[in-house]
């Protein structure tokens, strides 16, 4: 059956006043894959970053398998077995591709040949072997945030939040994108993915958490969340607001 | 590999090149500027650790020299011992130091670190200039003639260039297997992204910490060692600036991060300074400086990587961006 | 009385250490880049007013003629080498500067030698005698002049159009692009500003102190102290940091010693980053 993995209560974030995320609540069970959506500024980001241990919440409290992890460094939440992706893929340039996996291995093993060892695996798993001993700046973003993804997922997390993994891929990319998360949720492991592509929430995801205005609009499955007025209202209203924006300059 | 054939064709031309000097009409300047090389590739290779390999940038380094020269020679004008046994305070004071400036800095954004340790190079000179006990502006000597085999000292250069040269073989013997260890990925995964290098786990502040405070060590036994060969130290020589510089420009100029770099920046830089002091005047008003400044410039702007870097791109041109297609034909098949 | 005295030269002196930190803060704030040539432009702002006493020229063209070099320089400087060597990684970013301030101070040694210097006398010369005090006329010029100059700075920082484009730039550089505002030309700007605010505090120092080409280092150290009390960035924490500091200076002097008075600077540098990072008006310096 399923455990309690994640548990996010009464999560807020203010920066000098303004209310970034109020009152974010979510528990996420071992296996499921949530979805958070929303539009631009809408407080998901900051719940995510939250999560990840790189903001630290004004108000609320996280736990993670039992632990309480609410104010614990990014550090810390990686040895626990959170891991976390970057919007803007975050690949150590000068290294090899094996060498940055191999950091990710690092943390569970000591040794540099058995890191060595498992890196290769991961690399494997992400399609990305065969360019092993190239550096990472030779790749392109679609080979990069696979990269991330190696890295990520060598630190054995149990949970890992994927922060718009796939933006700006092409279809094919993006189906290769998702096979590769099916991959890595049949491993064992949970996933919080913020993502824009509706098609991606609704293949992948077991439930969505819909943020707008710093606050959580609506929870369920995709197609209920999807269909719900609120949600139309909050997506639509903004495309409204833009619209009047422009035509206002 | 032509790697390791060069690597031991550099050895051995290091091992043999007091004794081919000696050949030469000038054998004692040669052998005296071998000495130099080996002494300021020290230097910069332990600069190198922190700066290179870590990429936490200090322009202060001669507070570690300085303490391993000043701290040699002060036990022997207090307490008539040989220089080399102050070098376990020399090490252990200059550890000291790294952690105070370390551990405050380093969980703030680089520059803070960077910025720490030129103030407190200059708060420890000028300390120090003004220490009678440590001789002031004049500075303090060592044992003019040699009481025993203990004190080191040495009218030749020779003696010098070989115990240099076996502590320059022990520190890039030490510094190879860092790299290869957990510890010298996290190193270089903390100089390529800390925020990447945090979500992996890495303890950043405790790496940035124990970095420092091995590159202040070794950085202190080059102040030491220099305190041996020439016998004397005053604030100038042993806590200036230009003693920070020269380690950054020669480890930059050979390839800040990469393992001979510092050395090759050495074996470059030391000939050459010796050579336009010698044209150009001595050091304070010389050309030398307004030439090394020039140098740091171009180095940061084009090559950042040095030497190493630029040897590197020579030698595999494929380096470019692989094409998107390719890639997905290789991971779909 | 002397304690008044020293009070007095302090902060006067400390306004213009509060002009010239001013730029160093805004630059940070803008780039997250730390100019290590800082002092160095302070530098020059002095040799520029030595320029304008050999050109045979006045103390009133000192200040705007120190102005307009460095404000060149800087600009110059930024497109040339900050610009590209932003993009790169941190050590090339800090030995860009690090290597200028090099380049700089030892092309000033090397032409104008290593001697203490000071203007020749003007109707600047003398010292006033103002409720019990003896105060160089020359000192309390450059100290006002040095004031009104960064209220200024700082008012046309947050007041005029142009001031606020620089500041959204600091802010949020995405922000600011899709505003239309274009980062690159206000960070050359910026450095233009940086570099003039830093000549002119030299330029004016130049009428009431003495100097030489090593007088750029202590005073790049002095502007690193102040915009670290002064908090990231921020230019009025600046400004009050640098009285702070010309205090702290000055009765560090008159109370421990003369020669002890940088160590004291610096020594209270590194307990600052112990204690309080952010210094006074910074928000967060992780």
């Amino acid at each position: 059956m399923s455990e309690v993995l994640l548990e996010a209560q009464g999560v807020s974030r203010a920066f000098l006043g303004f209310v970034a995320l109020e009152d974010a609540n979510l528990t996420v069970n071992a296996g499921e894959i949530v979805g958070l959506i929303g539009p631009n500024g809408a407080g998901k980001s900051t719940f995510f970053n939250c999560v990840a241990g790189d903001l630290a919440p004004s108000r609320g409290r996280i736990r993670f398998d039992g632990v309480d992890v609410t104010r614990l460094s990014p550090e810390q939440h990686a040895r626990l077995g959170i891991g976390r992706t970057f919007q803007v893929p975050a690949a150590f340039e000068d290294m090899t591709l094996l060498e940055n996996v191999m950091v990710g291995s690092f943390l569970r093993e000591r040794q540099a040949r058995v890191a060595r060892d498992h890196a290769h695996e991961m690399l494997r798993l992400a399609g990305l072997e065969r360019l092993a001993g190239q550096r990472a700046r030779t790749l392109g973003t679609p080979g990069r945030k696979r990269l991330e993804i190696a890295r990520v997922l060598a630190t054995g997390p149990r949970l890992i939040l994927l922060d718009e993994a796939l933006a700006g891929l092409t279809p094919i990319e993006i189906q290769q994108a998702i096979e590769l998360v099916r991959t890595i949720h049949a491993m064992n492991v949970t996933l919080i993915i913020v993502e824009h592509i509706m098609e991606v929430i609704r293949t992948l995801a077991h439930r969505v958490l819909v943020f707008n205005h710093g606050r959580t609009i609506a929870q369920g499955t995709p197609q209920a969340v999807m269909e719900d007025p609120t949600v139309v209202e909050a997506y639509l209203g903004h495309r409204r607001q833009r619209r009047r924006g422009r035509s206002a300059t | 590999m032509s790697g390791r054939w060069g690597a031991t064709g550099l050895w051995l031309a290091l091992l043999l090149f007091p004794l081919a000097a000696s050949f030469s009409g000038s054998a004692l300047f040669l052998q005296d500027i071998g000495a130099t090389v080996l002494l300021t590739a020290i230097g910069a290779c332990a600069w190198n650790v922190v700066g290179g390999y870590a990429g936490q940038v200090s322009v202060g380094h001669a507070i570690f020299f300085g303490t391993g020269a000043y701290a040699s020679l002060a036990v022997y004008t207090l307490w008539q011992l040989p220089p080399v046994a102050g070098l376990p305070l020399a090490v252990g004071l200059a550890m000291l130091i790294a952690a105070l400036i370390g551990l405050p800095t380093f969980r703030l954004q680089g520059h803070y670190f960077s910025m720490a340790t030129l103030a407190v190079a200059e708060l420890i000179r000028l300390l120090v200039s003004n220490w009678d006990m440590l001789g002031a502006a004049i500075g303090i000597q060592g044992p003019a003639t040699p009481r025993g085999w203990w004190d080191i000292v040495y009218r030749s250069p020779v003696p010098y260039y070989y115990i240099d040269l076996a502590v320059l073989a022990a520190l890039l013997a030490a510094t190879r297997r860092m790299t290869r260890s957990r510890f010298g990925f996290y190193l270089r995964a903390i100089r390529s992204g800390e925020r990447a290098a945090r979500s992996l786990g890495v303890p950043v502040r405790r790496i940035k910490l124990l970095a420092l405070m091995f590159s202040a060590g070794f950085a202190a036994v080059a102040g030491a060692l220099y305190a041996l060969k020439v016998g004397f130290v005053n604030p100038e020589s042993g806590l200036g600036i230009l003693v920070s510089v020269q380690m950054i420009i020669t480890a930059a100029l050979g390839g800040a991060g990469s393992l001979y770099g510092p050395l090759v920046g050495a074996i470059i830089l030391v000939p050459l300074q010796s050579v336009s002091n010698t044209w150009f005047g001595g050091s304070g008003s010389g050309l030398t400086y307004i030439l090394y400044g020039g140098i740091i410039m171009l180095l940061a702007r084009y090559e950042p990587g040095g030497l190493a870097e630029w040897w590197h791109r020579r030698l595999a041109p494929r380096l470019k961006r692989t094409p998107a297609e390719s890639e997905h034909v290789r991971s779909a098949a | 009385m002397i304690l008044l005295q020293a009070t007095v030269s302090g902060l006067l002196l400390g306004a213009v250490y509060a002009l010239f930190s001013c730029g160093l803060t805004l630059i940070w704030g803008m780039m997250n880049f730390i100019n290590f040539a800082h002092g160095e432009f302070v530098m020059l702002g002095m040799y520029a007013a030595l320029l304008a006493t050999w050109a045979g020229l006045g103390p009133a063209f000192f200040a705007p003629g120190a102005a307009i070099a460095l404000f060149a320089l800087g600009a110059i400087v930024y497109l040339g080498v900050i610009k590209q060597v932003m993009r790169g990684p941190m050590l090339a970013q800090i030995l860009s500067s690090f290597g200028l301030a090099l380049l700089l101070r030892y092309t000033a040694f090397f032409v104008f030698k290593s001697d203490f210097r000071t203007l020749p006398e003007s109707e600047l010369s003398g010292t006033l005698h103002l409720f019990g005090l003896y105060i160089a006329r020359a000192q309390l010029l450059a100290g006002a002049a040095a004031a009104l100059l960064a209220f200024a700075m700082h008012m046309l920082l947050t007041r005029s159009a142009l001031g606020s484009r620089m500041l959204a730039v600091a802010e949020d550089r995405q922000a600011a692009m899709l505003m239309g505002i274009r980062p690159d030309r206000m960070q050359t700007l910026a450095w233009g500003l940086s570099a003039a605010s830093a000549g002119v505090a030299g330029a004016l120092m130049a009428i009431a102190y003495p100097f030489s080409p090593a007088v750029g280092e202590t005073f790049a150290l002095t502007a690193f102290v102040v915009v670290t009390l002064g908090g990231f960035g921020s230019v009025p924490g600046a400004m009050i940091a640098g009285f702070v500091i010309g205090l702290v200076e000055a009765l560090a002097a008159y109370l421990i010693g003369p020669v002890y008075k940088d160590v004291v600077v610096y020594a209270i540098f590194v307990a600052v980053l112990w204690v309080r990072p952010q210094g006074l008006l910074g928000a967060s310096a992780r």
